[in-house]
């Protein structure tokens, strides 16, 4: 069976388009969410994971123009504060939220964490990222970033403390003892006295153990550093690798990594970033797939805007009409490491005006599509996909009354949550 | 003809999001499901259905360990820890309503600005322009460790950094202009560029290069709360909050106190009008005024545990040990403490020529003393707002839903007959409540 | 002409049945159609879309009528099983703040003290945005649900005259100002202004008065889809809505025409009722697109005339099973269920059965197909020939990309070219519904 995400940011989700609704108003307000949640919740996704940037982008061109008018990555507003909401609206479902490890300091993340944890009874995760954009530092007040992998050290250490955070009151510590007036046992709350390399804290958490124990992680760093971080702490991974054969390699590395790492490797699911296009017939979904493409490949520009969004450099500068240039970067290696990989022998605009964000196309009826994700996981060996598309409710629905139906059918996910809680759902199968 | 005066006064309730009711007769389960947050959710809809202004969620940042040297006695009573954060449920809560606004504590000395503006915003948007912050500066050296620091930062100087805080929260607030948000079709343009702009914020204390990664809030600035009663928190306040917490008790220091912050934002440039000074009561309620009278006799004379209670949680407010003290002697002169100054010194003052038991035995955190039929209960109201000027009262009592239903369903129809406080909402916004009279 | 602007609803054809279950985007459909949440979510849905009122159909029995037998309707859940809408319509109302809800309820089988005082609940709990769906039945098997025979069809129509006046007397029972709710007094309800009827009809009596107080509205919006003589006559005297389907523009006009003639002869402003076509777009990312799946859907037919024959046997209550496809059915075969609609359907008599059933659609007015703009551009162009009032977008099979495809891509497009409202002037149906 494959497990199913959605991956998106609390950002103007989709406006001006022919399906768009009312999104260019409604999308920093609770109800396109919540509609979303419930129509995944229908059809048995695992979670929804919220990415999330801190600053507004303007490594394309050097300003923000681009980005603004374009509503591409800002505005985006806080995932956190919109998780408590969802989680009142639905039963099963879970949802990541973002975080930084390098800027969010750990004891309120921890106590954030542990909290929407509760109030979502056991349906919340954290989904770490170290920054990839100076800009977001200089937000925070930092000059710069950190180094590619002293952020991945730090961030081993976050969590560290994180977990330990969540780990300060043993779960027998809330006694309820009317009698006595005893409403925890003070003896089984700790202080946790962290002292690391960049993180202290004193301890214990003033919230009780989260339903989950810890709350969920997920990861997406591709880059050397950011898989041995995934492979250590996470419970699902966010991956961006093209073709079948290389999503099986990245199973395989997580899987051996994992062992290293003393974890049994069905404890991370990795799920694999697409967009379906879907129709009523083969030739419609075709159709529909060739009109995207098209207009994908007259958008130089914002598939350059999406490079230098995760790259920080500015693809503005480059000759179009040149091989892709040989650069380096500090933000996202893997991005950079991805991009020259599959722009060998290709010009800057022959790569820009290829797709390249997503594992494998999928187009077709809802049923074709559900058979091709179903042999797809069985030649790569798990665990299932992250649907990353226009969130508008037709598209929504598309997916989750068409291809969720589909896949159900053919028993390719599951016909009611077995576990009450996130983890438990990730573990299910 | 004269114009009749508008007599309102504003109401709001305090509490925490912890489980601090979870052994009274009337809890519920709320002993196990109070981290859920739905009964929250009713208990924000009660108020809202009353016409309250807003639900304050106050919040602190440790599990305390002073008094005794152990954490046991703050969490067998569940009083001070745990707490959840109030943010989150704050967001949770609005989207469950429609009119009334919530406020919620967040720590300028330990949440980066970034993220606070950030969080603030968005649940402003979330909720359609119904949040409030309430700034505090945090007491709590315990807190302070939370966060990797040794200490926390001497009092005067949090409220300096807190200056700054605020001001930059502030500018990241209107770093996008009102109208930056074009949604013109034509030209597939979403946002007017021009109209968002870096601040480059260079503090002593702070620094941000912004602009902010959303669009200004619906209030342009939430709603800003402050609790200070100390010179520093004073002036801080009447530069910045639109809603004040005040701790004086009786009329008297009442009036004091709202005249004295009146005066200061007048000198700040502001209009005295546009900060409200709320007072805490916690009403007896009962069908007579004898039978509340009992209820009330009842209560006190459970002394014992009512002092150790009050003592467990002032030393984890203030980061005084009570434990060590003398309960039949008066509080000794050396006890100061670099956290709720103000708060101690009215205890001083309250304290002084009694014991600690004394003391403890018949302070009241209220500013008034509330007990009644609702009908009388009325009069003390509104007796007192007469008295002292305006602006509300911020209910803090346990919140089950009993004792919620005698103040949304008992007291305040007796107000609103007397046309003292809203049976409408005017505007849409927490801020346009409070500016409503 | 010029563009102005028109009214939108959305017609629930399978009432609170099982709506798409065995189809491509049907969902959960076939396990949760009796949960209210499809429903919330069309309701806020079409509520985003800007439309008036969401209608719910209704029918109280398992039909019988196609080969005399349960079979076909059973098989493919095709009305049957059927809820009760007003149930549903109490729960919409809790998860809406401004679409109208107007549920069916038939006068042949409900006392109309039972109507009315279900009503005067809905509209209170609703904040006054209940309209109520005026219907006598039409099947003989719902009829024997009840006890009886199905009455004649004028006859009926008689019945459902004294039906809403006496409804509209228990409505007026108590005086707009008999609550008092005066605290201070005690007084809660003036019990001189509340009155007794002791109405003595031909067909009903009733004492009154009615037990619920004035409801927002004072009484529900009515709506009714009488194409017969006397139906449209009900419909001129009573309702502000009618469900039309006549088929071609010029019948639409000229139906619009008949009615607004009858209206003023009862005494009332012709503004005051809202003629609303059935239509089904169909919809696609291009034209090609939706006219491709407009094929599809017409080829499909074709290979179901026995669902096509079942459905119109079910409408009429007559066995079409019985005749031969390809000859015209006899000239004397009339209807005592939907009268006027199964004339349309027979036609004139030259056409064979075949050719009507897959010609004529039940709930088509006017073809509408094409991208959101396209569409969005036909019916302006329709509607400034008709001269008005407005659409029933019927969904079948209704399933939530359907919706979504009309709420958020035809609702931009007709807001674009200024023809619905973007957003609710009033908060009463009876207020927006008479805006424009």
């Amino acid at each position: 069976m494959l497990h199913l995400g959605w991956f998106l940011s609390f950002q103007v989700q989709s406006w001006n388009q022919m399906w768009s609704g009312a999104g260019g108003t409604e999308w920093n307000k609770p109800q396109l969410y919540v509609d979303s949640a419930r129509a995944l919740e229908r059809a048995g996704f695992d979670y929804m994971m919220f990415e999330d940037g801190a600053f507004v982008p303007d490594s394309y061109g050097g300003d923000h123009d681009w980005w603004l008018a374009a509503a591409r990555s800002a505005p985006k507003q806080d995932p956190l504060a919109l998780i408590p909401i969802l989680g009142e609206h639905t039963r099963n479902i879970g949802f990541f939220a973002t975080v930084t490890t390098s800027f969010h300091p750990p004891y309120m993340a921890a106590r954030s964490a542990a909290t929407i944890d509760h109030l979502t009874d056991g349906r919340f995760g954290l989904n770490l990222v170290t920054s990839h954009n100076t800009r977001t530092a200089q937000n925070f007040g930092y000059d710069e970033l950190f180094a590619h992998d002293e952020r991945y050290a730090m961030a081993d250490e976050w969590i560290d403390l994180v977990r330990r955070l969540w780990d300060s009151w043993e779960p027998d510590a809330v006694v309820l003892d009317e009698e006595r007036g005893i409403f925890a046992d003070g003896s089984k709350v700790h202080p946790i006295d962290f002292e690391g390399r960049w993180y202290r804290s004193r301890g214990p958490l003033n919230v009780t153990r989260p339903p989950q124990g810890r709350p969920a992680l997920c990861q997406a760093g591709g880059s050397k550093a950011g898989r041995a971080f995934g492979a250590r702490n996470v419970d699902t991974i966010i991956a961006q690798v093209n073709g079948v054969e290389d999503m099986k390699a990245y199973r395989d590395e997580v899987s051996e990594l994992m062992i290293a790492a003393g974890r049994d490797p069905k404890e991370c699911k990795v799920l694999y970033i697409v967009t379906p296009v879907l129709g009523e017939t083969e030739g419609e979904a075709r159709d529909r797939f060739e009109r995207g493409r098209k207009a994908m490949a007259g958008s130089v520009e914002a598939n350059l805007a999406s490079m230098s969004y995760a790259t920080g450099l500015d693809f503005a500068q480059f000759d179009l009409d040149a091989p892709f240039p040989d650069i380096e970067t500090e933000a996202t290696q893997s991005s950079l490491a991805l991009f020259k990989k599959l722009a060998a022998g290709k010009t800057l605009r022959e790569f820009a005006t290829s797709d390249t964000r997503k594992s494998v196309d999928l187009y077709g009826t809802p049923d074709s599509v559900a058979g091709q994700m179903g042999e797809i996981m069985d030649e790569v060996g798990g665990d299932g996909f992250l649907i990353s598309g226009s969130l508008n409710r037709r598209y929504v629905s598309e997916i989750s009354d068409g291809l969720g139906a589909a896949l159900r059918r053919r028993g390719l996910t599951r016909d009611g949550y077995a576990g009450s809680t996130l983890r438990e759902n990730l573990l299910e199968f | 003809m004269t114009t009749p005066v508008d007599q309102r006064f504003h109401l709001a309730w305090f509490k925490s999001f912890t489980p601090h009711d979870w052994r009274s007769t009337w809890s519920g389960s709320e002993e196990r499901d109070w981290m859920n947050g739905d009964s929250h959710v009713d208990f924000l809809q009660a108020l809202e259905r009353a016409r309250f202004d807003f639900l304050m969620l106050e919040d602190s940042l440790m599990v305390s360990d002073t008094y005794a040297g152990t954490a046991e006695a703050s969490l067998a009573q569940g009083g001070y820890a745990p707490k959840g954060d109030p943010a989150l449920l704050a967001s949770m809560l609005l989207s469950e309503t429609r009119r009334i606004g919530v406020i919620a504590t967040m720590s300028s000395t330990f949440v980066p600005p970034w993220l606070l503006a950030r969080m603030s915003a968005t649940i402003d948007h979330l909720s359609g322009g119904r949040f409030g912050w309430n700034c505090v500066t945090s007491s709590e050296n315990r807190a302070a460790q939370n966060f990797g620091m040794d200490a926390l930062p001497p009092h005067d100087e949090r409220y300096e950094r807190a200056h700054e805080y605020v001001d930059l929260v502030t500018q990241l607030w209107d770093s996008w202009e009102d109208g930056a948000v074009v949604m013109d079709e034509e030209s597939n343009t979403y946002v007017d560029h021009t109209k968002v702009h870096p601040i480059h914020f260079e503090g002593r204390w702070h620094r941000s290069r912004g602009p902010l990664n959303l669009p200004r809030p619906p209030q342009g600035h939430p709603v800003i709360c402050q609790a200070g009663g100390s010179p520093a928190g004073k002036a801080f306040a009447a530069g910045n909050a639109d809603v004040l917490l005040s701790l004086p008790k009786g009329l008297a220091d009442m009036k004091r106190y709202r005249d004295d912050i009146r005066d200061l934002a007048e000198k700040a440039g502001r209009d005295p009008d546009d900060i409200k000074v709320m007072y805490i009561i916690s009403p007896i309620l009962a069908d007579t005024d004898d039978e509340a009278r009992e209820i009330q006799a009842a209560m006190n004379a459970n002394v014992e545990a009512g002092i150790k209670a009050q003592m467990v949680n002032w030393s984890a407010t203030m980061e005084i040990d009570f434990s060590r003290f003398d309960l039949d002697r008066p509080l000794p002169d050396d006890a100061t403490t670099n956290g709720h100054q103000s708060t101690l010194s009215t205890f001083r003052r309250f304290a002084a020529g009694r014991t600690l038991r004394e003391a403890f035995t018949a302070y009241r955190t209220e500013a008034i003393e509330v007990v009644g039929s609702p009908a009388t209960a009325a009069d003390t109201l509104q007796e007192a707002m007469e008295f002292v000027g305006g602006d509300g009262f911020l209910v803090m009592g346990p919140t089950n839903r009993r004792y919620v239903h005698e103040i949304t369903e008992g007291l305040v129809p007796e107000l609103q007959r007397r046309g003292l406080v809203r049976t409408e909402y005017a505007g849409a916004q927490l801020r346009d409540h409070l500016r409503e009279f | 002409m010029t563009s102005r602007m028109f009214h939108l609803g959305w017609f629930l054809g399978n009432g609170f049945g099982v709506q798409a279950w065995n189809q491509e985007w049907a969902g959960t459909g076939a396990t949760d159609w009796m949960m209210p949440d499809q429903y919330i979510d069309l309701a806020r849905s079409i509520e985003r879309g800007g439309f008036d009122f969401l209608m719910m159909e209704d029918s109280v029995q398992i039909p019988n009528a196609y080969r005399g037998s349960s079979e076909y309707y059973l098989r493919t859940a095709s009305a049957a099983p059927k809820q009760d809408p007003a149930v549903l319509a109490g729960i919409l109302s809790q998860f809406t703040d401004q679409v109208g809800i107007v549920a069916t309820l038939t006068t042949t089988f409900y006392h109309p003290f039972t109507v009315a005082r279900m009503m005067s609940t809905l509209d209170h709990v609703s904040r006054g945005r209940i309209g109520w769906n005026i219907v006598t039945g039409s099947s003989t098997y719902a009829a024997k649900n009840f006890g009886f025979d199905m009455p004649e069809h004028d006859l009926r129509y008689e019945m459902a005259d004294e039906f809403v006046e006496l409804a509209c007397k228990l409505w007026d029972s108590w005086e707009p100002d008999a609550v008092l709710a005066d605290v201070e007094k005690g007084v809660y309800a003036d019990h001189t202004k509340v009155h007794t009827l002791d109405f003595e009809g031909k067909f009903y009596s009733s004492r009154g008065p009615l037990n619920t107080t004035p409801s927002p509205q004072g009484r529900p919006v009515f709506l009714q889809a009488g194409g017969s003589e006397k139906g449209k006559d009900l419909a001129a005297k009573y309702v502000e809505a009618i469900i039309a389907n006549p088929p071609g523009v010029e019948k639409m006009k000229a139906y619009r025409e008949d009615i607004r003639r009858r209206a003023v002869e009862h005494g009332r402003d012709p503004d005051s009722i809202k003629v609303m076509y059935l239509v089904s777009p169909v919809f696609g990312e291009t034209d090609a697109e939706a006219e491709e799946k407009l094929a599809r859907r017409d080829r499909a037919k074709e290979s179901n005339i026995e669902g096509l024959l079942a459905g119109r046997s079910h409408l009429a209550s007559i066995d079409l099973s019985r005749f031969p496809l390809d000859e015209p059915l006899p000239d004397d075969l009339i209807s005592n269920g939907h009268r006027s609609s199964f004339a349309n359907f027979k036609g004139d008599g030259t056409q064979t059965l075949r050719e009507r059933i897959l010609a004529h659609s039940a709930t088509d007015a006017v073809h509408l197909c094409g991208t959101p703009v396209t569409v969005a551009a036909q019916m302006d162009e329709i509607m400034q020939e008709v001269g008005g009032d407005g659409f029933l977008i019927v969904g079948t099979p209704m399933h939530r990309r359907y919706v979504a495809e009309v709420t958020d891509g035809l609702s931009p497009a007709l807001r674009r070219r200024g023809l619905i409202r973007d957003h609710f002037e009033h908060r009463l149906l009876r207020d927006n519904l008479l805006a424009f």
